[in-house]
């Protein structure tokens, strides 16, 4: 009996182990494996996210700001809205860009199959993944072309949104609530010093910027818009924010537009 | 072993599992007791602290006098304000349906009112901005789905916490000094001390249970309470100051 | 094969086996470790070859681009310097040397008979610092000491890059690796016969090029660029003539190298690379001279040699393989060692000697921290330099098999228990026969750096 119980037994677990390590991901026509991106993570990402995709690795306490702790499923960089799980699209596209102004590199140099398999992967490290269903993407329209008008309505949003408590009146991330940010983490962090130009963390583009608004980054105090401005508006703020860069004293008139993807 | 032994085996833990198996929500309900009580701080010299909050006119204009931090609230009798009282054994399997009824939550004189909100697992909430400032929400779960939203004045915004947790805190980066606390249970026998102190949990089944009694700065306190059929007890929590 | 051999190879398969069951996978130049906090096997296959990311971040200028490159993000007590070498305990053999009959007595004669010393050693000394002066200003410098005392520099050089913000153009100056995608350098053999690759290296027997080969470190000026994930490179070198010599002690003639590789994705495969290259250069069959003796720097009477060929990269799975081929020309004065102003002394039947070489290499990663490596490499001369040399004057076959296991990665530093036999005939070289003259090598050691 004990042989039959055990036989059962194994079956069951087997099953339940091959569910949870069915763990894919589909990024356009290619799909990851986990177990083959276990073998990159290890390689590649183990020593800043840990172990455990903690975030705790060896290097972690050396790094600002810290690497991220892939077992809360909460990323900065998604087309998804605030507190729902990015799409795998999401995932692969921060590991081929890297995150701007922190210790994590572009890593376009991996094959896209290397990247995909990572996401896989990384999926793994928290159930949440295989609970939820991640958001629906943000639809980004046509950037209309900058204007006065525009402008002027993306300041007086910059005004009544209360950007410029945490990112100041001229933008430089010097707001008078800025000395007293943190990270979800509890870590220091500073908001972007919109004068420097667009090297924002999750891309540089404007779609990229409509995109960081609508859906807030995740795990630090910028919150998602989506509900309180219309899309119309945000266009307006991005067109202000064009005039915060220090390079930019001009009013752009081009829309700078969305990489091709490699 | 033979393998009718095993069988019977097999239908004896079948009807034990049925047997302890009871459906949701069926508490003793004709026969509800009562908790009642108070919280209370002792030996404290702690007085709240003014709050600046110059840095955004709207919200210094709300206060004709400054506003306080809210974190030690002390009333009549050195009770204590902002408590969560809870049942945290003693229910069982039972699974609880979430009320219909949202929980609310507002952004008042750019503090959070209540300070501390005590809901329902999956019970909606819903976050209400009375200022004339624009706020974020933003809630810093350890055992829930964190997110950050931008509120202006009137937007109204529902959310719902899926996990138990006690408690998530709340905070609006725009406004550094506001805090929050939000806790979420799986079931509906909790209560939040008034400004004196006190709290009322009705409609408790008789049973016997681990009360605790949660501050956010003075930790947790726990009782055995057994309350009987109709019973209607007194507790009270005394949380030492410095503690 | 005798028993001996056997119950060694035996031992060596059980040590082997005992080590694939407990090397945990990775985490583990230190000094580019330590700045970004990422492993060794980040951008080392297995250090010290490179992978495309690693290879990429050296083409961006030591720089991964995510705007703390530049030395003002590092604590001011970093320093970029990283040292290398190799205690090591060898054994080498050479079957056909020519010794006395009886020891002692000249007038014995000469009979072929193996040597075969062995022992503990040292290999020379590495020390590198590289970096970045500021952003898109990168550097490397490379002293090297000799085991036995002795330091040259190996790199010294300085290089623009990303000049006017494009990846494509970036300048390097100074005493530099030719760019190799299989990189002397960093091969992963150290024992006497496996530490080089023959064809870097070769000249034909007797041939006066003051050129010695692609695997020395050159002086000039490099021009390179490449795209966003490297997979497509090129770069364009100006090289004084003189084989990477300082002083100018040769003429006033300059080389050209020249290297293009691409690189393509194969689903399900891995990244698949193929380049060309090119080494045109000149080099001085005679030198000006006071009361008869050459003037350095006054070399002239110049003739021609090239270097060039195709190279591959193939990854499947956990193997990888390197691909190369060389065919090498050089003037029938430089080959028969001839000044160009004195035709009259060259041989009857005298010719531009000719080859082709060429090596596979395979890799298997077990997982970052155990390699294992196995190489064949050969040279044909397919023309002599003049007939009185016997036609297979030069060429070689040389197999190469070894592993390398790292027992720690960490960003601090790094350490490799390292195994490795080669063996090389050498066609005809045996000092009284004639026949092929057939060494090996074998050496264990273990390869640190910090």
């Amino acid at each position: 009996m004990r042989l039959r119980i055990s036989f059962a037994m194994t079956i069951v677990f087997l099953l339940l182990s091959l569910t949870s390590l069915a763990q894919e991901s589909h990024v356009g026509n290619l799909v990851g494996n986990a177990k083959k991106g276990k073998a990159l993570y290890q390689r590649y990402c183990i020593f800043c996210h840990g172990e455990y995709g903690d975030g705790r690795g060896d290097s972690a306490p050396y790094l600002d700001p810290k690497p991220r702790d892939f077992t809360k499923a909460t990323f900065k960089c998604r087309s998804t809205p605030s507190g729902t799980l990015p799409l795998d699209s999401d995932l692969y596209d921060t590991i081929s860009r890297g995150v701007h102004a922190s210790g994590m590199p572009s890593w376009k140099p991996l094959t896209r199959q290397d990247r995909v398999d990572l996401v896989a992967y990384i999926k793994g490290f928290s159930l949440r993944f295989q609970e939820e269903k991640p958001g629906a993407p943000v639809v980004i329209p046509p950037e209309p072309s900058t204007s006065p008008e525009s402008v002027k309505r993306g300041a007086e949003l910059f005004q009544s949104m209360n950007c410029w408590l945490c990112h100041g009146k001229e933008g430089r991330g010097n707001g008078p609530s800025a000395s007293s940010l943190t990270d979800s983490k509890g870590n220091p962090i500073t908001p972007f010093d919109l004068s420097s130009g667009s090297r924002f963390k999750c891309g540089e583009s404007d779609q990229g910027l409509f995109r960081d608004l609508t859906t807030g980054i995740d795990g630090t105090p910028m919150p998602a818009f989506a509900d309180a401005l219309k899309p119309d508006q945000i266009w307006d703020v991005v067109h202000y924010i064009h005039t915060l860069r220090a390079s930019n004293k001009s009013q752009r008139s081009q829309p700078q537009a969305e990489p091709k993807p490699e | 072993m033979q393998p009718k032994y095993i069988l019977g085996v097999i239908a004896a833990a079948l009807v034990l599992t049925l047997v302890t198996y009871v459906p949701a929500g069926a508490a003793d309900a004709g026969a509800a007791g009562s908790l009642k009580g108070t919280a209370k701080i002792e030996g404290s010299t702690l007085k709240p602290s003014r709050i600046d909050m110059s840095s955004d006119p709207n919200c210094a204009k709300a206060h004709s006098s400054p506003a306080t931090t809210e974190d030690v609230v002390i009333g009549a009798n050195n009770g204590l304000a902002n408590v969560i009282i809870y049942v945290a054994d003693g229910l069982g399997d039972h699974t609880f349906e979430p009320p219909t009824q949202p929980a609310v939550i507002e952004q008042k004189g750019c503090q959070y009112k209540p300070h501390v909100l005590a809901l329902q697992a999956n019970q909606k909430l819903d976050v209400v901005n009375s200022d004339a400032t624009t706020h974020n929400i933003h809630p810093l779960p350890t055992n829930n789905r964190e997110w950050n939203r931008t509120q202006p004045h009137g937007l109204p915004i529902e959310e719902s916490f899926a996990r138990e947790e006690i408690a998530i805190p709340v905070k609006c980066n725009i406004h550094p000094w506001m805090h929050g606390y939000i806790a979420v249970f799986k079931h509906p026998y909790f209560a939040v001390t008034d400004k004196d102190g006190n709290f009322d949990l009705k409609d408790l089944p008789p049973g016997t249970y681990t009360i605790k009694a949660w501050q956010e700065k003075l930790g947790t306190q726990s009782q055995k309470i057994t309350v009987g059929t109709g019973e209607s007890k007194t507790v009270e929590f005394v949380f030492k100051a410095g503690s | 094969m005798g028993n001996a051999t056997v119950n060694r190879v035996g031992t060596q398969l059980l040590l082997l086996a005992t080590l694939l069951a407990v090397v945990r996978p990775a985490y583990a130049i230190p000094a580019f470790a330590r700045k970004y906090g990422l492993p060794c096997s980040a951008c080392h296959q297995a250090w010290p070859m490179l992978n495309n990311f690693g290879q990429t971040f050296k083409d961006n200028g030591y720089q991964l681009g995510n705007d703390r490159d530049a030395p003002i993000y590092q604590q001011p007590a970093y320093w970029p310097i990283m040292f290398r070498t190799t205690p090591n305990w060898h054994r080498e053999s050479n079957d056909r040397v020519a010794v006395d009959k009886v020891s002692g007595q000249v007038s014995s004669g000469l009979l072929e008979t193996t040597i075969s010393p062995s022992g503990f050693d040292l290999s020379g000394l590495d020390i590198i610092t590289a970096g970045t002066l500021s952003k898109n200003i990168s550097f490397f410098v490379q002293p090297f000491i000799g085991a036995s005392g002795g330091t040259s520099i190996s790199q010294t050089w300085v290089r623009l890059d990303n000049l006017f913000g494009s990846q494509w153009l970036n300048v390097k100056m100074g005493k530099f690796e030719l760019d190799e995608m299989i990189s002397q350098e960093r091969i992963l053999t150290l024992n006497n016969t496996g530490a080089a690759y023959f064809n870097y290296f070769f000249t034909p027997p007797g041939d006066s090029n003051i050129f010695r080969g692609i695997g020395n470190t050159q002086l000039g000026v490099e021009v390179s660029g490449h795209s966003d994930n490297d997979y497509t490179r090129y770069s364009v070198s100006v090289l004084s003539s003189n084989d990477g010599q300082t002083g100018l002690p040769a003429g006033n003639t300059y080389d050209v190298y020249a290297n293009f590789a691409q690189a393509v994705e194969i689903p399900k495969l891995g990244l698949q690379r193929v380049g060309v290259y090119g080494y045109f250069g000149q080099s001085p069959t005679f030198f000006q001279t006071n009361g008869g003796h050459p003037i350095p720097g006054a070399g002239i009477g110049n003739r021609s040699f090239y270097r060039a060929g195709a190279y591959g990269q193939w990854y499947v799975g956990k193997f990888d393989f390197q691909t190369f081929y060389l065919h090498g020309y050089d003037n029938v004065f430089l080959g028969n060692a001839v000044p160009a102003n004195q035709p009259s002394l060259l041989p009857a039947g005298a010719a531009a000697p000719t080859w082709n070489g060429g090596f596979v290499e395979a890799h298997y990663t077990y997982n970052p921290r155990l390699i294992g490596i196995g190489r064949y490499e050969l040279i044909r001369m397919s023309r002599q330099a003049n007939p009185s040399i016997r036609s297979n004057s030069g060429n070689l076959d040389t197999w190469t098999i070894g592993y390398r296991w790292y027992p720690i990665m960490n960003p601090r530093a790094g350490l490799a228990w390292v195994q490795e036999f080669s063996r090389i005939v050498n066609a005809g070289t045996a000092p009284v026969s004639g026949k092929d003259d057939i060494s090996n090598s074998f050496l264990m050691g273990l390869d640190f750096d910090f």
